[in-house]
């Protein structure tokens, strides 16, 4: 399966990539917010994807409606240190899989990942 | 109660049982009454069959008879009719015979024909009606000629059934053999059909006692799964309840909700029906849309629990006994699968807020630990005469904060002036901490000023408005002890880490006595005389300010006060610039009115005098007048009014220098405590010093103050 990470944080994306321990998940690539992020979805196809909500250029809420109107089956976890729970529960609505807060553990982060893929 | 896969397996084994036991009853039924039809049939052909064997003979002997009556002329009539009646009888019963179908064997086919054969020979005899004598008196009855062809006939007839009646009674025979065997065998197997009717039947009833048996079990399972339910929803403290795709409450649901939220009409109640009153209106279109992600396939069920808006929700409920409760709950979520997907939706509702208060008791005694750590490092900067001089200050200004909650007030406008009165006070108190430092007592007299300002934006006032006042006050008051107490602990710590080198280098082995840390304290740790000048300017913008006063601060010599007098000096001016401010200078428009300069001037001058130091403490403002005072120490009972018509101007302007005077009736922040120049008074007595006032109505206030070279010999009160 193939990975994306976006967020506007350079760490927070190292982070991500670094933690998540799934063989079977192929980093292909990141991007820093949402336009960034639809145009890497296009070229690489991937099947999971991390995705901030608060990004320059586009947020992550427009970028996961635009993600599950390219690819429906596409699996999207919303990382997020939002603490407004209805900005949260609307990237939901537009077709994001799970919500993880941040900061969040490796444990939390691949646990997360696991469920997401199952 | 849910049905186990090995009670649906039993159920259906029973059911499948019972329709097979049920057919076979109806094929045996079926078959009994074919075979009970056929076996009627068979007995009939049987009787028919065991009669007609006699016929053949009958037949012959009744030929016989007719013969033997033709040849003796004697009446044949009745032996015709005898021969008529037998052969028409067989006729028709071997007809009969024939025509019910259930009787196919040889010997009835060879009968029939044979009987055929009989046809010939017989159907003349039989049909013969005409008269077989003629009588004459010569020769008596003689044959006629009809007589004698139907004597040959019967003679005929006699002969071939002579031949054929045995060969036709033995076909009769053997035929009527046949279908005995037939219905032998036909009774034989009703009998066999009848053996399988009665065992089905027993199958059947004991299957149905076993299914009896076993539903009367199961229905005592599901009842006791029942009471065990409803014991369980019962004694369970969480709220349970399920919602369907409206989000409609099912007609099951726990006690504890009918508790939590104080009504029992839960059944077909929807969510947002169940919430509306609790909870702001963005916070449960939140939640509903919440829920309907659940009903969706997308999203994750564990992955969106930290989203739930309703993951803590306060709540303000009736206590039962006409008061209002804050309860805080937390609702869960889960989906209840079934076969076809999503069935239902679990809530889980939790009361929590015992857990909530736990966790604020220690994130506040975690704040608690914190602020003392900054309170500490704070007071390690703060001269410990200030600190005592402005723990005294803050405290006698709560008490008066205490004294004004304390004041009976009825009107609205008694509420706003001891309002405006609390404002002051607590503003003043949290300026001198902030100045200080003192962060944690900044914070806390904030939140008396939120709870006063909340207070003043209300339309109507009441006594009960003031009650949450009292609790942050004495919150207040025991934090001061703590720093008070922390204030002694910390001098201690610094006495202890001055005097063990200090030991080291006495000669005199004895040591010295030991004296209270708090008093020593004064005297063993240089004060900055250089933070006078910065508190003291921005005391004096403060009280411009907030008494609309115009006035600038002159200081001069400062940097030369000595340590051990720094804390009295500071103390002392801090409540001579309250006065000025309050009293003294007056507001521009009123200087104008009076052509002086818009921005009044007060002075200060340290300087060393002959015998010591002098600080003199002037203002260019209203001045004190000798009569004022007088009144005033009248009014608050210090001195009769025979007293006050004796004093002469001295003595009436010593009088501001005597505990509990004011001047000022109300109360404001920086004057009218009865707590001001006295005070003063008593700290420079308390060094040895002198105090003195001078003044001219109109024009200035001045106060002197001598204090003696050596140091003090005791603190400060």
């Amino acid at each position: 399966m193939k990975l994306m990470i976006v967020d506007d944080s350079n760490i927070m994306r190292r982070r991500i990539e670094r933690s998540q321990q799934f063989e079977e998940l192929e980093l292909v690539g990141t991007a820093g917010n949402g336009v960034e992020a639809i145009e890497l979805f296009k070229r690489t196809d991937p099947d999971v994807v991390t995705m901030d909500l608060t990004m320059p250029r586009m947020d992550g809420i427009e970028c996961i409606s635009l993600l599950v109107a390219l690819k429906p089956e596409v699996r999207i976890l919303v990382v997020s240190a939002l603490a407004d729970k209805a900005t949260a529960v609307e990237a939901m609505e537009k077709g994001a899989n799970g919500f993880l807060n941040k900061p969040f553990t490796d444990r939390q982060l691949n646990e997360a990942i696991a469920e997401l893929m199952r | 109660m849910l049905l186990s896969g090995t009670d649906r397996r039993r159920q259906l084994i029973t059911a499948g049982v019972g329709t097979v036991l049920t057919l076979v009853m109806g094929l045996v039924l079926f078959v009994g009454f074919r075979i009970a039809t056929e076996m009627r049939a068979n007995i009939a052909a049987l009787q028919t069959a065991s009669t007609l064997q006699t016929y053949p003979d009958d037949i012959t002997r009744q030929l016989a008879s007719l013969r033997d009556r033709l040849e003796a002329r004697a009446y044949s009539g009745q032996a015709l009719e005898d021969l008529r009646g037998t052969v028409r009888r067989f006729d028709r019963q071997l007809k009969e015979l024939n025509a019910t179908g259930y009787v196919h064997s040889q010997e009835l086919t060879r009968a029939l024909q044979l009987w055929q054969e009989y046809g010939p020979v017989i159907e003349p005899v039989v049909s013969f009606n005409g008269q077989p004598y003629v009588d004459s008196d010569t020769a008596g009855s003689t044959l006629s000629r009809d007589g004698r062809t139907h004597y040959a006939e019967v003679k005929r007839a006699q002969l071939f059934a002579t031949d054929n009646s045995r060969t036709l009674q033995v076909q009769l025979a053997t035929l009527a053999t046949s279908l005995q065997r037939d219905a032998s065998g036909a009774a034989a197997r009703l009998r066999t059909l009848l053996s399988i009717g009665v065992l089905a039947a027993l199958v059947l009833a004991a299957a149905a006692v076993w299914f009896q048996f076993t539903r009367a079990r199961h229905e005592r399972a599901a009842r006791e799964a029942q009471d065990q339910t409803r014991d369980i929803l019962m004694t369970v403290r969480e709220g349970f309840f399920l919602l369907d795709a409206e989000y409609r409450i099912g007609s099951v649901w726990s006690d504890a909700l009918t508790h939590m939220f104080g009504r029992k009409d839960f059944a077909g109640l929807t969510f947002e029906e169940l919430l509306k009153n609790l909870v702001p209106a963005s916070t449960l279109a939140t939640a509903t849309k919440y829920i309907k992600l659940l009903w969706g396939e997308r999203a994750h069920e564990n992955l969106m629990k930290s989203i739930n808006p309703l993951g803590q929700l306060e709540i303000t409920m009736d206590n039962g006994h006409g008061g209002k409760e804050t309860r805080y709950l937390q609702f869960d979520f889960h989906r209840v699968m079934g076969p076809a997907g999503i069935k239902q939706v679990l809530c889980a509702v939790g009361d929590i807020t015992s857990s909530v208060l736990l966790a604020r008791e220690l994130q506040e005694s975690q704040d608690n630990a914190n602020a003392q750590l900054d309170m500490m490092l704070a007071m390690m900067h703060v001269d410990p005469l200030q600190l005592v001089s402005f723990l005294d200050g803050a405290e006698t200004g709560l008490k008066l904060v205490n004294t004004i909650l304390k004041e009976p007030a009825r009107t609205d406008a008694e509420f706003r002036k001891k309002l405006s009165g609390l404002f002051r006070e607590l503003h003043s108190i949290k300026g001198e901490a902030s100045a200080l430092s003192l962060s944690s007592i900044a914070s806390r007299v904030h939140t008396l000023e939120d709870i006063v300002s909340e207070l003043k934006k209300k339309a109507e006032l009441s006594g009960n408005d003031f009650l949450p006042m009292v609790l942050k006050l004495d919150e207040l008051l025991a934090h001061l002890r703590s720093v008070r107490e922390m204030a002694g602990r910390l001098t201690a710590l610094k006495e202890g880490a001055h005097a063990a080198p200090a030991a080291a280098l006495a000669a005199v082995p004895a040591p010295a006595p030991v004296q209270p840390a708090a008093a020593r304290a004064p005297q063993q740790f240089a004060r900055r005389a250089e933070d006078l000048v910065p508190t003291l300017h921005a005391l004096a913008e403060r009280l411009a300010q907030d008494q609309g006063k115009r006035f600038k601060l002159k200081l001069a010599g400062l940097g030369d006060v000595p340590a051990h007098y720094v804390g009295t000096v500071k103390d002392c001016l801090i409540q001579m610039l309250r006065n000025s401010a309050v009293h003294g200078i007056e507001s521009p428009e009123i200087r104008q009115a009076l052509t002086k300069q818009d921005v009044g001037v007060v002075s200060v001058a340290f300087q060393k005098a002959a015998d010591g130091f002098e600080l003199v403490f002037e203002d260019d403002g209203a001045g004190i007048a000798p009569d004022t005072l007088k009144a005033a120490a009248v009014r608050r009972q210090l001195v009769s009014e025979d007293e006050a018509a004796a004093m002469d101007t001295r003595t009436a302007m010593a009088l501001i220098f005597r505990p509990g005077f004011s001047t000022q009736d109300g109360i404001s922040m920086d004057a009218g405590r009865g707590v001001g120049m006295d005070v003063v008074a008593r700290s420079v007595y308390a060094l040895g010093g002198k105090i003195g006032v001078s003044t001219h109505p109109g024009r200035y206030t001045r106060f002197k103050i001598s204090l003696p070279a050596g140091a003090a010999s005791s603190a400060v009160a």
